[in-house]
């Protein structure tokens, strides 16, 4: 079953330790040279080393999705120039069609890698970069239709020959980007951390000979493959459905569209077929296979356990079949830039599916990632900026234990912005940072609560958002509720209310104007009645659940004791849950997440 | 009559002690097994095992690195702690930074939060408000806050953390908030946020306050009942001191007071007594490497000072106080090797700990560890005493490398046991490099300091393969850190944030802020019985560029203040800012985030013995001679006992030295030397310098 190791034991594990130290300091590196906050902060930016034929050996996770590009990039500079790569090349691209980039800010460069004139393979960078033109600062515009409207696009072009960058490359993207400096300082910065990565391979390769670490390269994406094909085999063979739905693309706000998979599971083989999923969007929706292939991996990470050796080598036991011309195989040029509710849909629905196979690993959906933009500054006399703000909400319940409250979710990972920070920076105050009570989807597990964040807008400011789950709320497991959906909502509780789409991009707002976002809780898993009561207790305690919910949702009854606490009436709890148990049996046991079930109210 | 000083370091095993005779400067060691359930316990065995000599008169100076608060932090048993926040902003705690660690957690189903030191059902809601400025939106509601608190009554709070917005630019309304709290819950022990850490971002604040109030108790009432045990045996000396992450030490009552500024205690000692021994010795760079049962520290001193960061996480939580900067890998004498599914052969992370422990323990463990690749390979004779356990059972070491290792993967059981140590060794040596050379530092600028019970035995190996200038180990490394205690000065940290762009400031409005910490700084050290003339004064600024998402922390002159030099301060920076990230942006405009001051009480310094040599050969140092395996091959090696080595002798690897707490292995080729403090001084193998300077000059 396992293919013999080329390389002795202990080299293999020597050489895995070394690459990996040595992915790690390309990553330093790149932190280290890069200037822009979103290197630094949001950490959108990963390194990796490829083999000849363009298979990620080594990565240093920081963002998950990222597997799949690398490789999809490579392909490209080898189409492009596979009988012209010298030592001292550099190449650059962006392009999500020529290669794999997710969208056009996020640059790759990659370096060949040359031993006594032979290629041992790539050392590669990708960086979010903050602005590369297009209609809106950021490059990531809600209306987009194609790509053409998202920015400076290139496909694969020699950044570098002998050691020597192509300046004119430089001065195209600096005249194309709303902060020129910024742009060229990361990807300079990008160059030098893959010229580390190409000393660094130089050196152990001086160490160890090309052939062995070509041996070890063969043997790590072996085992690695080897890893989940094993893992497959002792999970039953299956054929399950799954599908989630996203808001609305951004510019049909009307209907929501369908992810759709169908997992074969049959012997030491996978196959996630995308087939069903919905046709193209017309908005910026869409993703390419490259994403798609790195969301399922990150699945069967996740369901593998921290063991894994994250490489192409278990992109190789995984089968992906898509429909060209549908949302996750998009016909050239359909927009892409706000790639991440779909992604999310499709990890939700991939978990969905695979909780059948791998029994006990199920979860409730989480509540996916958002995030706005705020800029000011356009009057005369004011301060120039732009605030930009990652949010996460309540992840879903598993089997034995309740969702996170306020957290990141899935394969995204942004922190909140401090308020004193963003009260010293920008020029809106913040009025309430809370976890909202009762947005956890009950359940014998509760999900996590989501975020709420009020902001008041102080000097004239126009508004973007991106974000997800307003309409679409997320799914509770095995009778848990659903989450609670998320909500943006301008002047709350005044005549000027108003409730914002998903994705709107650029409303002003004036000073005195309040504006709410409320991110969605993360389901519930399992029949609410069957919580444990005092669990139910300390939640009303600590403000997570209301009394009323307490009662209605999980038959619970609580009172007061003299001195104020919140006590059990294991009486009426009692009585309550025996009624509610006759009255509905397990309400939503076996109900499938059908189109119809999700749209919430 | 001799007096003694007096060091006692805690540790999970052993409580060690280092006894310095202050007339004659002698050191004397001791090890007593730890008491978990009261570690005081030990101490006092300890201290009355020195008082018991005839020649003891009395202790001068006493001073402790304790694990009681990390251990309490640890294992969530601090007392029961309560929360104040701004009203509308109890997301802050719970959300924490909303993003999880990177790495595995981001693939971690099972991912979860830190349990909540202070519940949401024992937080409660300030009515008031400060803004960015620092200007009271909202004023201090006194009276719903009053309500607030007897609503908190039923809870049995303890104590309490008290964090509001801004209040580093405002604390009033938090100083208000204790009054009235001592008011409503008399008895009740409070920690202010603007007085544990006055510095912006709140959540960082919050947690680092949190934490404090979570622990002081615990730790005030085991450090009231040390002092009062200590004084029943004739203990009184005011010069009793803690050790702090900062790698400066306090009184017990100040430490107390800010006991999340303890949280590194155990760690800190090792680095500063590193940084001082080699300062002492003349080497001024070095890597400090400090290996045990289950993980190893690992710390980067530049200029004989070590590096420091302005927090960090413990056990998923932030703690937002300036400590040395210590990384931290699992790997240890006790970690396990083993072969997967797949064939592969794996080292570590998990680890047999003490119990069962290494196989060659003979406490039932099964499976093989590190020690016992060490010991199959020779590094390690079946006497080493590892601080006190009995004597090592070699067979059940082999047995175990090669039923789980050797046979499995079919080699030999030793190639199976130098695999096992190799690959821990590079494990531990990608650790120094992401301190090191992944920050800009060059290692052949830096020696390896190795200590702890396990470190010497790896030290040589790995101060070859990462080309380092050489490596020391000190005379009595398995208890360096407390000789480290002793060689410490009282230091304490003051912060205050106020965001400004540099070349707005003036010398006054510097000044009017830093002298407020300067005046707390000399009070404290006052109170702690330091004349004006025993007290240093550092002055920091935390910069960036404006619309970055971190600071730099820059040092700065009291002249420089006074004047309002900034342009000396913006140079520096700019300096500072491209040392630490390869580039600097000279155009860009500069913010100020927060001010820094450091106050250092000057302690008497320990003078470390220097010896003569007594004219004793090598050949008699020599105790033994036994095989050892090295690289491929298996070579008759002599073995040395360290107390018989005398002053000034030099010999060539390979070579074993045998001491008291730990062993020290030195390759084939590798010259060694005793110098005058008896530390070993370890050289490059010629043939590898040679490999070295090729290195250098490609």
């Amino acid at each position: 079953m396992n293919r013999p190791m080329k390389v002795a034991p202990v080299t293999f594990q020597v050489l895995r330790a070394r690459l990996s130290g040595v992915v790690q300091e390309m990553q330093f590196s790149l932190f280290r040279t890069g200037f822009s906050t979103i290197i630094r902060e949001s950490q959108d930016a990963s390194c990796a080393f490829l083999d000849p034929t363009g298979r990620v050996v080594a990565q240093h996770v920081v963002l998950p999705l990222h597997i799949g590009a690398f490789p999809a990039c490579t392909a490209a500079v080898l189409r492009d120039f596979g009988d012209d790569l010298c030592e001292g090349d550099a190449y650059l691209i962006n392009h999500t069609y020529e290669g794999g980039s997710p969208h056009a800010p996020d640059f790759f460069v990659i370096c060949p890698v040359f031993i006594d004139g032979e290629l041992l393979g790539f050392a590669a960078s990708m960086a979010h970069k903050g602005d590369i033109g297009g209609p809106v600062p950021g490059s990531c515009s809600a209306s987009a239709t194609e790509i053409y409207n998202e920015g400076l696009h290139m496909p694969a072009v020699r950044y570098q020959r002998d050691g020597e960058t192509n300046r004119d490359i430089e001065r195209i993207i600096a005249a194309n980007s709303r902060t020129p400096e910024v742009v060229l300082g990361d990807t300079r910065g990008q160059l030098g951390s893959v010229r580390v990565g190409e000393r660094r391979l130089q050196e152990i390769a001086e160490k160890h000979g090309l052939d062995e670490l070509r041996n070890y390269f063969e043997d790590v994406l072996a085992v690695s493959e080897q890893r989940v094909r094993a893992a497959l085999a002792e999970w039953p063979d299956m054929e399950v459905e799954a599908e989630r739905f996203v808001d609305d693309d951004g510019i049909d706000l009307e209907h929501s569209f369908r992810l759709h998979v169908t997992v074969r599971k049959a012997g030491d083989r996978i196959e996630f077929d995308f087939t069903q999923s919905d046709d193209q969007t017309r908005g910026p929706a869409n993703i390419r296979p490259p994403l798609l292939r790195a969301a399922c991996a990150y699945v069967v990470i996740s369901l593998l356990g921290p063991d894994t050796y994250v490489n192409s080598g278990l992109l190789d036991a995984m089968d992906i079949t898509t429909r060209p011309g549908s949302v996750v195989d998009p016909h050239f040029p359909a927009a892409v830039n706000t790639y991440n509710p779909t992604v999310h849909a499709v990890v939700d629905a991939v978990f969905d599916a695979m909780s059948a196979i791998v029994p006990g690993r199920g979860r409730a959906d989480g509540c996916a990632s958002r995030s706005f933009v705020m800029s000011g500054g356009r009057e005369p006399g004011t301060k120039k900026y732009v605030q930009y703000e990652i949010f996460g909400g309540g992840t879903g319940a598993l089997k034995d234990r309740d969702g996170v409250s306020g957290s990141s979710v899935n394969h995204t990972n942004g922190k909140i912005a401090p308020v004193e920070i963003v009260e010293s920076e920008y020029t809106a105050r913040v009025k309430r940072l809370e976890l909202i009570p009762d947005s956890g989807g009950a359940g014998r597990f509760r999900g996590g609560l989501g975020i709420l964040r009020e902001y008041e807008v102080v000097e004239p400011a126009r508004f973007s958002l991106r974000s997800t789950r307003h309409k679409v709320a997320p799914l509770g497991v095995d009778g848990g509720h659903r989450g609670r959906i998320g909500r943006l909502t301008v002047n709350p509780g005044t005549p000027q209310e108003r409730v914002l789409p998903s994705r709107y991009s650029d409303l002003p707002l004036k000073p005195g104007d309040t504006f709410r976002l409320e991110t969605p809780g993360g389901g519930g898993y399992g029949n609410p009645l069957e919580r444990d009561a005092d669990a139910v207790v300390a939640d009303v305690a600590s403000g997570y659940v209301s009394e009323a919910a307490a009662r209605e949702d999980y038959g619970v009854v609580v009172t007061r004791d003299a001195k104020g606490t919140v006590v059990l009436d294991r009486q009426a709890t009692g009585k309550l849950r025996h009624e509610r148990a006759l009255d509905a049996p397990a309400s939503d046991v076996g109900v499938p997440a059908l189109a119809q079930e999700v749209i919430a109210e | 009559m001799p007096q003694y000083r007096v060091a006692v370091d805690t540790g999970g095993t052993f409580t060690d002690f280092v006894f310095l005779r202050e007339d004659t400067g002698e050191l004397s060691i001791a090890k007593r097994l730890s008491t978990p359930h009261d570690p005081s316990v030990a101490i006092m065995e300890g201290v009355d095992s020195l008082l018991a000599t005839p020649e003891a008169e009395g202790v001068t100076y006493f001073c402790h690195g304790t694990t009681v608060g990390t251990n309490a932090l640890l294992e969530e048993k601090g007392v029961r702690t309560g929360l104040l926040v701004s009203e509308g902003f109890r997301g802050i705690y719970e959300v924490m930074e909303q993003s999880r660690p990177h790495g595995p957690a981001l693939f971690d189903l099972n991912y979860r939060k830190p349990a909540l030191l202070a519940p949401q059902s024992r937080t409660g809601e300030v009515r008031e408000r400060v803004d960015y400025r620092g200007s009271v939106l909202v004023p201090l509601d006194e009276e719903a806050l009053r309500t607030t608190l007897r609503g908190l009554e039923g809870e049995d709070i303890e104590s309490i953390a008290v964090c509001l917005l801004f209040s580093y630019l405002h604390p009033a309304h938090e100083q208000r908030v204790r009054e009235i709290i001592a008011e409503e819950l008399p008895g009740c022990v409070v920690s202010l946020s603007s007085d544990v850490l006055p510095q912006i971002r709140e959540y960082a604040r919050l947690s680092t306050t949190v934490i404090n109030a979570y622990l002081q108790p615990i730790l005030e009432r085991y450090l009231g009942n040390l002092r009062t045990r200590l004084i029943d045996v004739g203990v009184t000396t005011a010069q009793a001191y803690v050790m702090q992450s900062n790698g400066g030490t306090a009184t017990f009552d100040k430490a107390a007071q800010k006991a999340a500024a303890t949280l590194l205690s155990g760690p800190a000692g090792g680095v500063t007594a590193g940084a001082r021994l080699s300062r002492m010795c003349g080497v001024n760079n070095i890597i400090t490497f400090d290996m045990g049962g289950t993980s190893c520290d690992v710390a980067l001193i530049e200029g004989g000072a070590p590096r420091l960061t302005n927090g960090g996480l413990i056990a998923g939580r932030q703690v937002a106080l300036p400590g040395l900067d210590i990384d931290t890998v699992s790997a240890g004498g006790g970690t396990l090797a083993g072969v997967d599914a797949q064939g592969v052969l794996k080292v570590g992370p998990d680890s047999a700990g003490s119990v069962p422990g290494p196989a060659c323990y003979g406490r039932g463990g099964t499976r093989p560890t590190v020690t016992d690749a060490n010991l199959v390979l020779g590094y390690l004779s079946a006497r080493s005493r590892l601080g006190g356990s009995l004597a090592l059972d070699t067979d059940a070491a082999a047995r175990a490398v090669r039923e789980h290792v050797a046979d499995p993967l079919g080699m030999d059981v030793l190639d199976a046991a130098k695999g096992v140590v190799d690959i821990v060794n590079i494990q531990m040596e990608e650790a120094i490099k992401g301190i090191s050379t992944m920050r800009g530092y060059d290692l052949r600028d830096f020696v390896l300091v190795g200590f702890g019970g396990a470190g010497p035995v790896h030290t040589a190996a790995m101060m070859e393969d990462l080309h380092m200038a050489g490596a020391l180990i000190p005379a009595h490394p398995g208890v360096l850190s407390a000789l480290g205690l002793m060689m410490a000065d009282v230091q304490h940290d003051y912060v205050r944030s106020r965001l400004d762009a540099l070349d707005e400031l003036s010398g006054p409005d510097m000044l009017s802020i830093v002298d407020g910490l300067v005046a707390a700084a000399r009070a404290d050290l006052s109170e702690e019985g330091f004349a004006d003339d025993a007290v240093e004064i550092d002055y920091t600024l935390d910069m960036r560029y404006r619309g970055q998402g971190y600071e730099v922390p820059v040092k700065v002159s009291r002249g420089a203040l006074e004047q309002g030099d900034t342009a000396t301060m913006r140079k520096a920076f700019d300096a500072e800012h491209l040392d630490r990230f390869g580039h600097a942006a000279p155009e860009e405009s500069v913010e100020v985030v927060s001010y820094r001051v450091t106050g250092r009480g000057l302690v008497p310094e320990v003078k470390l013995l220097e010896h003569e040599p007594v004219g004793r050969p090598l050949a008699e140092a020599q105790v033994d001679t036994r095989p050892v395996r090295f690289g491929d091959s298996v070579v008759d090696t002599p073995i040395y006992a360290r107390e018989l080595l005398d002053v000034g002798v030099t010999f060539t690897g390979p070579a074993i030295v045998d001491q008291e707490d730990t062993t020290v292995v030195v390759l084939p080729g590798q010259p060694v030397e005793v110098d005058r403090w008896r530390n070993l001084r370890i050289s490059p193998a010629p043939t590898s310098s040679e490999s070295r300077s090729q290195e250098a000059t490609r």
